[in-house]
């Protein structure tokens, strides 16, 4: 005889993948970041930039396609300190706190998440200038940004 | 209109069809009225959360939906509400029954169908982003804004606690909760503590909607759709100033202009606002024009919100005592609803002909839809 809680439940996993194209804007990116560069794009018409760069302004309903550079130093904007980290959806302790900010790249008018490391949670504060770290042997994805550090 | 809700739980130990089935059966018997009197049934329900393309499909039979106008909304229960309200004013339709359901208590986790609405490509690889970081940073951008405090923000947190262990539907209130039990409760993202965040919940609203000669033949005290707007924020979140909310600016003067209201503040008498994290009660007030921009502090420290305060908000507890994905929208608009009926037990508010109701989807509240109700 199952367990009761087999009885009751039945527990379905659902195992596929999908698919992306990640779009020339973000492969020119992740391109980018294996030569160290951050690249963002601005809007012909609000002039906004913003990185990681995509493909149209849905405010002005205009497509993207002025390239610049930004960074890689920014200034940290908001942030958050994260005491847990979920992991499919659930919320797990972590042993150190990890820290989260909201970082303006130089040059561009958006704010970009990013993970910073090299600073005690209570450095942290709107208006930290932070650099960003790349991976030394890039993979060719958008976690070769790694981290920002103090800079 | 009218409506009925389950008890929200955590986990509501039967299955989805059972649910459905006690609560609409429940609802049709308590109005005298069976399957045959829905003129269109309209349910809000989420597919990622229920593993089922296409999640409604055995939902249909324990409501009563076969050989019948049925559709569903993909989106909070508040969207399915404005579209029922569009079916009724085409003229085609004198019923139409709203039923918003989601399990996120017991049948899949609740963070994981926000964290699936992210863009695929970028943040989910970089795997940073979720639903509880998005909204730490909304609280901490209001805090940095207008001088919110830690404690100023557990009160709001606080406020629903209490309230809601007034409500008896409700999954999660304490009765005289503090700011300093908000801030003892597990950190989550700094500066969000588990109680200021919306416990993950498994429950079902209904709403029935009706044209006026139908309402008349079916309550003596019909409640009012006087005014109703929707408007949508850009998604990304480093392009906007999270501290305020401006397509619920926009919604909500949409929803003030069709109702006919000039000074909503003090014409209306109580509103419920879906914040299922405490630093959107204060951004979405103001955002529907109830306090001044910024004004959290004051309106904390004054209990200018409180059931008993000048203009009680969520005196239901609102989603930080339940939110079941998808009901949470509907649940506010049918706890107004219940307001101005004087119908809301030990929530209720002083007597008033006006309220605003208020739901949203989206990290941060990207979309928002607004409503006036009337007695």
């Amino acid at each position: 005889m199952a367990k009761e809680r087999e009885i009751l439940n039945s527990v379905v996993p659902l195992d596929f993948t999908y698919n992306y194209r990640v779009g020339i804007p973000l492969e020119k990116y992740i391109l980018g970041l294996a030569e160290g560069k951050l690249l963002g794009v601005a809007c012909p018409s609000c002039k906004k930039v913003v990185t990681p760069p995509r493909s149209i302004c849905g405010i002005c309903n205009e497509k993207l396609d002025e390239w610049v550079e930004v960074g890689p130093e920014g200034t940290v904007e908001n942030w958050t300190i994260g005491h847990v980290r979920l992991e499919k959806g659930e919320a797990k302790d972590n042993d150190e706190p990890v820290l989260i900010g909201m970082i303006k790249l130089d040059g561009a008018t958006s704010l970009m998440p990013g993970l910073i490391e090299g600073m005690r949670p209570e450095e942290l504060a709107a208006g930290a200038r932070v650099r960003a770290v790349f991976k030394a042997e890039p993979e060719g994805s958008v976690r070769d940004l790694d981290h920002f550090e103090p800079a | 209109m009218a409506s009925a809700q389950t008890r929200y739980a955590s986990d509501i130990g039967m299955p989805r069809e059972r649910m459905l089935f006690e609560t609409v059966k429940g609802f049709y018997d308590s109005l005298g009225i069976t399957r045959h009197d829905i003129g269109t049934f309209i349910f809000a329900s989420n597919d990622f959360q229920d593993g089922r393309t296409i999640s409604n499909v055995f939902a249909d039979s324990p409501v009563g939906a076969y050989m019948k106008d049925e559709t569903k909304v993909e989106a909070d229960g508040s969207f399915a509400y404005l579209y029922g309200v569009m079916r009724i004013l085409s003229g085609h339709y004198d019923t139409a029954l709203i039923i918003a359901y989601g399990l996120g208590g017991s049948q899949f986790r609740p963070y994981l169908v926000m964290d699936y609405t992210m863009d695929p490509s970028f943040t989910r690889q970089v795997g940073i982003m979720n639903e509880l970081v998005a909204a730490a940073l909304q609280a901490r951008a209001y805090m940095m804004k207008y001088g919110l405090t830690e404690e100023e923000l557990a009160a709001v947190a606080a406020k629903g606690l209490r309230n809601a262990a007034a409500n008896p539907v409700q999954l999660r209130g304490q009765a005289n909760a503090t700011a300093s039990d908000v801030l003892k409760s597990r950190p989550l993202y700094s500066p969000l503590h588990e109680f200021h965040c919306y416990p993950p919940t498994d429950g079902c609203c209904v709403m029935l909607l009706a044209s006026a000669k139908r309402a008349r033949e079916l309550t003596r005290k019909p409640i009012w759709v006087a005014g109703i707007g929707h408007d949508l924020d850009t998604y990304y979140l480093g392009e906007k100033d999270l501290a305020v909310s401006k397509s619920a600016q926009r919604a909500a003067a949409a929803a003030y202009k069709m109702a006919g209201l000039s000074d909503p503040a003090a014409e209306i008498g109580v509103a419920e606002i879906s914040a299922p994290f405490a630093q959107q009660e204060l951004i979405l007030q103001e955002a529907l024009g109830l306090f001044p921009e910024g004004s959290g502090s004051q309106v904390m420290g004054g209990g200018l919100s409180e059931i008993a305060g000048k203009l009680p908000v969520n005196p239901s507890g609102g989603a930080l005592g339940a939110h079941a994905f998808c009901a949470s929208g509907l649940q506010r608009i049918a706890d107004a609803a219940n307001q101005l009926r004087g119908e809301a037990g030990a929530c209720q508010v002083k007597e008033s002909k006006l309220a605003v109701a208020h739901g949203q989807d989206g990290f941060c509240a990207q979309q928002n839809m607004v409503t006036v109700l009337s007695s």
